[in-house]
């Protein structure tokens, strides 16, 4: 009985079979840890690129949960998707390789993807063989994305794309690009119209990869630079002059994510495990933090519920990426915080990293400030 | 009356508010807070007193969620009323312990090893005290009427009654306390002020809102200030975090009858969210709402100090937030076993 709408739609208790789905996801953990397959990354999503791991998955039939049998994939739910995605970031597993493809393109490929280009990509995505990355911003275009300015020209059987794209993660592993071009001139009344989306293979002619590197040396995204790059009319993605909406209708997906809540879980839970053995001083602020990843996984279930139900979520997204990202971020800090020179050298150099990531949380996939935007549009501020 | 479990029925969420809302534009919110008896009565008519007790004792049958319901349009409307502390703490004690309930306002109490408890809400307004109490190595339950104790007014920034209370307890008549009613009671009285909370940073958001449209300031509404936006943004994050945890600590509390593993956690998380929720939502209530906002003839006090009065109450935010670290320490290894639980 509030003037205002609810925000964030109610969470429900989660059903045995996926209840079952977690222990499976976590024994296959516990048994790749033992083996010393991985070791828990921060950040995993994005710089924790292992392709056997990948394939150690694939074979599970964790990956492609939600794509039709038809297509190769598993048919599942995307609350079954959240479940083994949300284990595995717990986790901190090695899941970057197939991340952008698993999370972002084959939704999409079945939403506005042709009979072709399903065939095409959807069995190599389920199989983690075939990786992807995005190309949508630019130098000039980050937050405002509609002011891309990168090119494609009709020719013949094709287009030709002309332009430079940035901070491109995975790039220089991936196979190809879902890319986001202009294919009419800007109308300043109508500044999203004539966007476009296309699927450029990333070892195209014309096409150059540099690498951009993390201030800690790490490189996991790119500059992508296109020369008049030849794209065959069928890699045109979606219709033309609709790139907008295209990119816009997942977001709901994109944003909700629990990559949202636990790019620093290994640390909180190192935090947890060296205060709980006396390492390191209790301190009531890591029930605070525990609290609010308890919370924003909650809101973030919910969510998943929401989309499996097909409602729209991209608000309620909104909100779970604003505390979401600010409370991992938040983590690395308390993590930080704690350290000195006699904290152990493993968990030191864990805590740096999710210290030097950090500024990321809040900028990639849209900008806090942007989200609150976001909000305060639904409360009608705007 | 009887109130179907499950779904919280529509028409009576509408009842609910109207009750309230027609009580509050006759009644001022005060800060000298005393029971209504003539209101008292009006919602017992109405089967609002006794809303979960059990039917076969002049209750209304109805669950948690409808109560959480009937306690945040209490808060909306700024009616101050111990409905909580009379049916879902006092009277549940009661039926925990196989005692009788009757018409009697009550509420409870855990008393000390010296018989004394303080900061009692609504004791002196009460006609009986339910009071639980250690004797002999075994926890006992009486139901005392208020005459019979010694009571020392007080209050809590709102005005509610927050009494002290002093008793012989060898003069009590008292029955056996069942396994874990202390621990059940002392979730509920901690997951109460929570839902309470929520109702009050979520009208704090809708008043803020409001003003925001309305009031001009350089020629435009503050609402089209993108600082302005920002604050109300991280205000309805926050209030909706809190209303997320702590519905999640509801449902499973409901579902087990409270006594799942896992509900501690999750009303120490509750707790936690809603607590450091109600820093943002108050700071920010009261920044965008200007001076006019720091008035006692302003509304917007009747829902920023409650909320922050109530997340004090039945523990501290340190307290909570400690008890969440404290499950977090014992994980040791398995934070997110303890999280997924
Ligand atoms: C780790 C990481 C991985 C990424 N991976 C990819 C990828 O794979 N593919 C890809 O295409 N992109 C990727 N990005 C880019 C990301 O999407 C952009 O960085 C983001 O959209 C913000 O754009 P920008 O960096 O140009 O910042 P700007 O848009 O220049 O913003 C700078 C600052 O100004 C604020 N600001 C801008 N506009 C407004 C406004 N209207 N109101 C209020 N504040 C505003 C922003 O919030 C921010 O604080 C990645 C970024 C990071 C950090």
């Amino acid at each position: 009985m509030s003037t205002l709408p609810r925000l964030v739609p109610p969470c429900s208790p989660e059903a045995p079979e996926l209840r079952a789905l977690r222990e499976e996801v976590r024994e296959f953990l516990d048994d790749q840890r033992a083996a010393g397959a991985f070791t828990p990354h921060v950040d995993c999503w994005i710089s924790a690129w292992d392709e056997e791991f990948t394939a150690a998955l694939a074979i599970r039939g964790w990956l492609g949960l939600t794509v039709p049998e038809e297509y190769g994939g598993h048919g599942k739910s995307f609350l079954h998707r959240y479940v083994v995605t949300e284990e595995l970031l717990a986790a901190g597993a090695p899941v970057a390789a197939h991340w952008v493809g698993d999370r972002q393109i084959a939704p999409s490929l079945l939403k506005y993807g042709t009979e072709g280009q399903r065939h095409a990509f959807l069995p190599g995505i389920v199989r983690g063989e075939r990786f992807f990355a995005i190309g949508m911003s630019e130098p000039d275009s980050g937050s405002d994305l509609a002011s891309a300015r990168t090119r494609a020209v009709r020719v013949e059987d094709g287009w030709r794309i002309t332009g430079t794209k940035v901070w491109t993660s995975g790039a220089h592993r991936s196979h190809a690009l879902m890319l986001l071009a202009r294919t009419s001139p800007v109308d300043p009344e109508h500044r999203h119209a004539g966007l476009s989306q296309f699927i450029v293979d990333l070892d195209s002619p014309g096409l150059t990869i540099s690498p951009i590197h993390w201030m800690n040396g790490e490189h996991h995204f790119n500059e992508v630079s296109l020369d008049e790059v030849f794209v065959p009319d069928d890699r045109v993605f979606g219709e033309i002059g609709n790139g907008w909406k295209q990119v816009t209708s997942e977001l709901g997906f994109e944003r909700s994510g629990p990559e949202r809540t636990l790019s620093t879980f290994p640390v909180l839970a190192g935090l947890a495990d060296r205060m709980g053995r006396g390492e390191l001083p209790a301190d009531p602020a890591l029930g605070r933090l525990v609290a609010r990843i308890t919370g924003a996984r909650q809101m973030s279930a919910a969510v998943a519920g929401q989309l499996q139900r097909h409602l729209p979520a991209d608000v309620a997204a909104a909100v779970v990426k604003v505390l979401g990202t600010t409370t991992e971020g938040d983590i690395a800090d308390l993590a930080d915080l704690h350290c000195d020179d006699t904290t152990d050298p493993g968990f030191r150099d864990l805590v740096q990293t999710a210290v030097d990531h950090r500024p990321g949380f809040t900028i990639r996939g849209g900008t806090n400030e942007i989200l609150r935007g976001v909000i305060a549009r639904e409360l009608g501020l705007r | 009356m009887t109130i179907t479990t499950g779904q919280v029925d529509q028409d009576l969420v509408t009842l609910m508010n109207d009750v309230f809302g027609d009580y509050a534009e006759h009644h001022p919110t005060s800060t000298d807070t005393t029971l209504d008896r003539e209101f008292w009565r009006r919602l017992d008519d109405l089967g609002l007193i006794r809303l979960t007790g059990p039917e076969e004792s002049g209750g209304s049958g109805a669950d948690w969620h409808t109560a959480a319901e009937l306690l945040s349009a209490a808060v909306r409307h700024a009616v101050r009323v111990p409905l909580a502390e009379h049916d879902l703490l006092a009277c549940a004690v009661l039926d925990d312990a196989g005692l009788p309930v009757d018409d009697a306002a009550r509420t409870v109490t855990v008393l000390d090893e010296h018989g004394t408890a303080t900061r009692v809400p609504w004791a002196s307004t009460s006609d009986k005290v339910v009071t639980v109490f250690e004797s002999g190595g075994k926890w006992l339950v009486a139901d005392v009427p208020v005459g019979d104790l010694d009571v020392t007014p007080g209050a809590n920034p709102l005005g509610e009654p927050r009494d002290d209370i002093a008793v012989d307890v060898n003069t009590l008549a008292a029955t056996e306390a069942p396994d874990g009613l202390i621990e059940r009671l002392r979730l509920k009285s901690a997951l109460v002020r929570a839902i309470q909370v929520c109702a009050a940073l979520d009208k704090t958001l809708e008043l803020t809102v409001q003003h925001a449209s309305v009031r001009t300031q350089f020629g435009r509404s503050l609402s089209r200030f993108q600082a302005v936006q920002h604050l109300i943004a991280d205000m309805a994050a926050e209030a909706a975090l809190a209303r997320t945890s702590t519905e999640a600590a509801l449902t499973a509390a409901v579902a087990t009858d409270w006594a799942g593993a896992n509900v501690p956690f999750l009303v120490a998380t509750a707790r936690s969210c809603t607590g450091h929720g109600a820093s943002v939502v108050v700071r920010n209530a009261h920044q965008v709402h200007g001076a006019i906002g720091t008035t006692r003839e302003h509304q917007l006090h009747h829902f920023t100090r409650p909320a922050l009065t109530w997340r004090a109450e039945f523990g501290s935010v340190q307290h909570w937030d400690d008890q969440v670290a404290q499950a977090a320490l014992s994980a040791r290894d398995d934070l997110w076993g303890l999280i997924t639980r």
